[in-house]
């Protein structure tokens, strides 16, 4: 008994000490202690980046007292799980956001201000979960909801927010599908298809004739990409001279694929996977088997820079790019270049497109709520629904097309090294948009 | 058991089915949104749960072997209710989700999810289950992980045929696929099924098989030595066993807008999956049907709670930490289990509201023999 009771304690101790140490740096505003931050409920707050939030809003003499009252926000995301980065750099822009607009007066509706506050959920990117977090939400009351950042994940909430009429604005899901009609579903993302045919101009637009494609039949988001992008390169006149299909989005070994690439002479090759495969196996392998034309991806690929292995042959990643929405680089308006400055600054950390998006998914929202003068769904979905109104938010300038979905740009963005470079370097080359 | 006991069990269980029905109609009655979007959806979780863990515990507790792809027949069964359906709504046999032809489909489908999933099983189980020792487990795993490939690399129903982002609103045009008014208005068909499959497996159990099955976990050689066809009575079990989970995928796809493999995956990070379905099992009880029944229900309960439940929130902030990492709160659950109750909650006992008033004397027991033991180290 007492040995059982000890190795319990044991059990428990190490579980908590798990804990600790993820939250114990709180002031270091890691990635870590962001996703506790952001899974801690409303009342709590994000406790960095609350502070900073706490001292910004002292100095501009605003005080938290005038608000009339709270409009709580929704948010569903993967806070844990293997889809966890996501769900918490959702989570950061979300919060930051939140903070400036608190700190900056609230929401005005009418002529009273509200205070904005999220109310988040995890869903552990699976559908179920994501139904139930769904479902929970609007029993609480809350008919705003951000979420949630993957495109499977939102595909089983959509319909629940379109029958209870909520708003669902969905940051991060890029599945065509989505958004089909004018509803209560909106993105602050542009959506795989758009995508596809950006890459299929860039590839034009360079004078590559002789394109390729190396995909996944069985996924979503890489089997829409590669519709989208071949359909757009026979239009525009590319030949698409080899095309390749692996069993999972997690595979290992892409030598045969690339081996035929090299064979039927492909000067660039597609390639919609995620950031996990790229870096430690894609892109050398592709490499190792004599491939050395342009590798382009989509945005899954943004933070492949994580994934490479200690001691790879850092050269391979050249000619290795990608469309995205979002660049730092790039970043020109104001409310672009001070969302950098702000995130680094509560962080500590560049932000990615996740952190962007989420950010801008809390402004469009307070745009929405501001413009038609209250907060409960039916009037916010009536203002978005609003294709004339331009939002100007961190990731560009941009209006919804009739199904929800922004009309707006992306960027194209690659890896760069240079001999003697201990990693490689993220460089942002143009920004694309169709013609 | 006595004739006169055995009348008092009827007479119990009779009084308590009609509480529970009172307790459904007054439930019903009070519609509010609490109900719509927690209580009924929380119950065709269970719902689903419930029959997963009960047909896994007929080859891991009664049959004594251990299977780890328990969610692969489960994604059969979502993915060909799901496409059946689809079928008969694209042929115009029937156009909203009412009326008597709905209800057949309904039907077909969930049965037509049963009969493909058992017919995996008997293709897995026979190369496996002809063999001694813990092939089942290995092979199971793999089909586990095979499957999930293979229906996404299907033209017709993976990805680019239901799925594509699509799979929603396929789902929904096919009738499965409840909005949250549908599950109020189609909970009796969660609860009907639950209540036929757990019949079946319990009369299962009891019959001459679940004798013979019996048999074959305590000793497969005694066993053949007194006549039973041992390899027959694993693969007919294990059949059975992927039939019912065949059933629950067609539940799954009724209660879940979406379909997409990745639920049925191994790597399924939420309490969807082969590893912790057996973990159900395990804390029931192997060898106690109503031991998974319970196990399902708290184990749903325990993580439904972690993240909508109110209760995280009131408790200190070390503890809070630990809860927003809900697998660390089930492995911790797994640990005491474990180490106080190895054999389960009911260990191989069913279940039995008879039973109840014997409880307090059972718990003390536990606790003499557990302290007793100790006692008698110290004096030692």
């Amino acid at each position: 008994m007492k040995k059982k009771l000890l190795s319990l304690l044991l059990a428990l101790s190490f579980v908590v000490s798990l804990t600790a140490c993820g939250s114990s740096d709180t002031t270091g505003g890691t990635s870590d202690s962001a996703s506790s931050d952001a899974v801690s409920d409303t009342s709590e707050g994000a406790s960095s980046t609350a502070e900073e939030a706490e001292a910004s809003a002292a100095e501009e003499g605003s005080d938290s007292g005038e608000f009339a009252g709270t409009i709580t926000l929704g948010m569903i995301g993967p806070m844990t799980g293997s889809l966890a980065v996501y769900g918490t750099h959702v989570a950061n822009g979300v919060n930051l956001a939140i903070e400036q607009i608190n700190a900056a007066g609230g929401v005005i509706v009418g002529d009273e201000t509200y205070e904005l506050a999220v109310e988040s959920k995890d869903d552990q990117g699976d559908s179920t979960e994501c139904l139930n977090a769904m479902n929970a939400l609007i029993s609480d009351g809350i008919e705003l909801v951000i979420g949630s950042a993957t495109s499977g994940c939102t595909s089983s909430i959509t319909s629940v927010a379109n029958s209870e009429g909520v708003v669902l604005v969905t940051p991060s899901g890029t599945a065509d599908a989505l958004t089909t009609e004018m509803d209560y579903v909106f993105r602050t993302c542009f959506k795989d298809s758009f995508q596809g045919e950006l890459a299929a101009q860039y590839a034009a637009d360079e004078g590559y004739t002789k394109v390729g494609i190396v995909y996944c039949s069985a996924d979503t988001y890489s089997a829409g990409l590669r519709d989208a992008f071949a359909a757009a390169a026979e239009e525009l006149g590319l030949e698409v001279v080899a095309e390749e299909s692996v069993a999972t989005m997690t595979e290992v070994d892409y030598t045969n694929q690339f081996t035929k690439m090299v064979e039927a002479g492909a000067e660039l090759v597609f390639i919609p996977f995620y950031y996990d495969v790229t870096g430690p196996y894609l892109v050398p392998q592709a490499r190792s088997v004599g491939f050395d034309g342009i590798l382009l991806g989509a945005d899954g690929v943004d933070n492949t820079e994580t994934t490479i292995p200690d001691g790879a042959d850092l050269s391979v990643y050249n000619d290795f790019l990608f469309v995205n929405h979002y660049s730092t680089e790039l970043a020109t308006s104001d409310i672009s270049t001070s969302f950098v400055e702000s995130y680094e600054e509560a962080y500590g950390e560049t932000p990615n497109n996740f952190d962007a998006l989420g950010y801008d998914a809390v402004l469009v929202l307070k745009q929405a709520i501001e413009s038609c003068g209250a907060f409960d769904a039916d009037s916010v979905q009536a203002a978005l629904a609003d294709t004339s109104v331009v939002y100007e938010v961190s990731t560009g300038t941009f209006s919804f097309d009739d199904t929800g979905t922004p009309i707006k740009t992306g960027v194209l963005m690659g890896y760069s090294y240079t001999e003697g470079d201990d990693a490689v370097t993220k460089i942002a080359v143009t920004t694309l948009s169709l013609d | 058991m006595k004739k006169s006991e055995t009348r008092t069990r009827y007479l119990v269980n009779f009084l308590a089915v009609v509480l529970l029905f009172a307790v459904s109609l007054v439930m019903s009655a009070a519609s509010g949104d609490t109900l719509k979007l927690k209580i009924v959806p929380s119950i065709w979780q269970c719902c689903y749960l419930i029959i997963m863990a009960a047909s896994l515990n007929l080859v891991l507790g009664f049959l004594g072997q251990l299977s780890l792809g328990h969610c692969g027949f489960m994604a059969v069964g979502a993915y060909t209710a799901a496409l059946i359906s689809l079928a008969f709504q694209r042929s115009g046999f029937y156009e909203e989700k009412s009326g008597p032809a709905f209800l057949l489909v309904l039907l077909l489908s969930t049965l037509a999810a049963g009969v493909l999933a058992a017919l995996m099983g008997l293709l897995v189980g026979i190369p496996a289950l002809r063999l001694k020792g813990d092939y089942l487990a290995i092979i199971t795993l793999g089909f586990g992980m095979i499957i999930v490939n293979v229906i996404n690399n299907l033209p017709f129903c993976g990805q680019q045929g239901l799925g594509q982002g699509s799979a929603s609103s396929a789902l929904y045009a096919t009738g499965l696929g409840f909005s949250n008014d549908e599950k109020v208005q189609y909970l009796w068909v969660a609860v009907l099924t639950v209540i036929l499959c757990m019949t079946a497996m319990l009369l299962f159990v009891r019959s001459k098989y679940g004798r013979s099955i019996r048999a074959i976990r305590d000793n497969e050689i005694a066993a053949a030595t007194s006549g039973i066809n041992v390899s027959y009575y694993k693969v007919l079990t294990f059949t059975i066993s992927a039939f019912f989970a065949g059933i629950t995928g067609a539940l799954y796809a009724c209660c879940n807008a979406a379909l997409a493999t990745t639920s049925f995956a191994f790597t399924n990070g939420s309490i969807l999956n082969s590893v912790f379905i057996v973990v159900m099992v395990v804390v029931g009880g192997m060898g106690s049907m109503t031991g998974s029944v319970i196990a399902a229900v708290a184990l749903f309960l325990l993580n439904y709670t972690i993240k909508n439940g109110a209760w995280v929130s009131a408790l200190p902030a070390v503890l809070q930490n630990v809860f927003t990492y809900p697998m660390l709160v089930y492995s911790v659950a797994l640990i005491i289990v474990i180490l106080f109750r190895p054999r389960g909650i009911m260990g191989s006992r069913e279940f039995a509201l008879c039973d109840i008033p014997k409880w307090p004397g059972m718990v003390k027991a536990y606790f003499t023999s557990r302290f007793g033991k100790k006692e008698a180290s110290r004096h030692a």
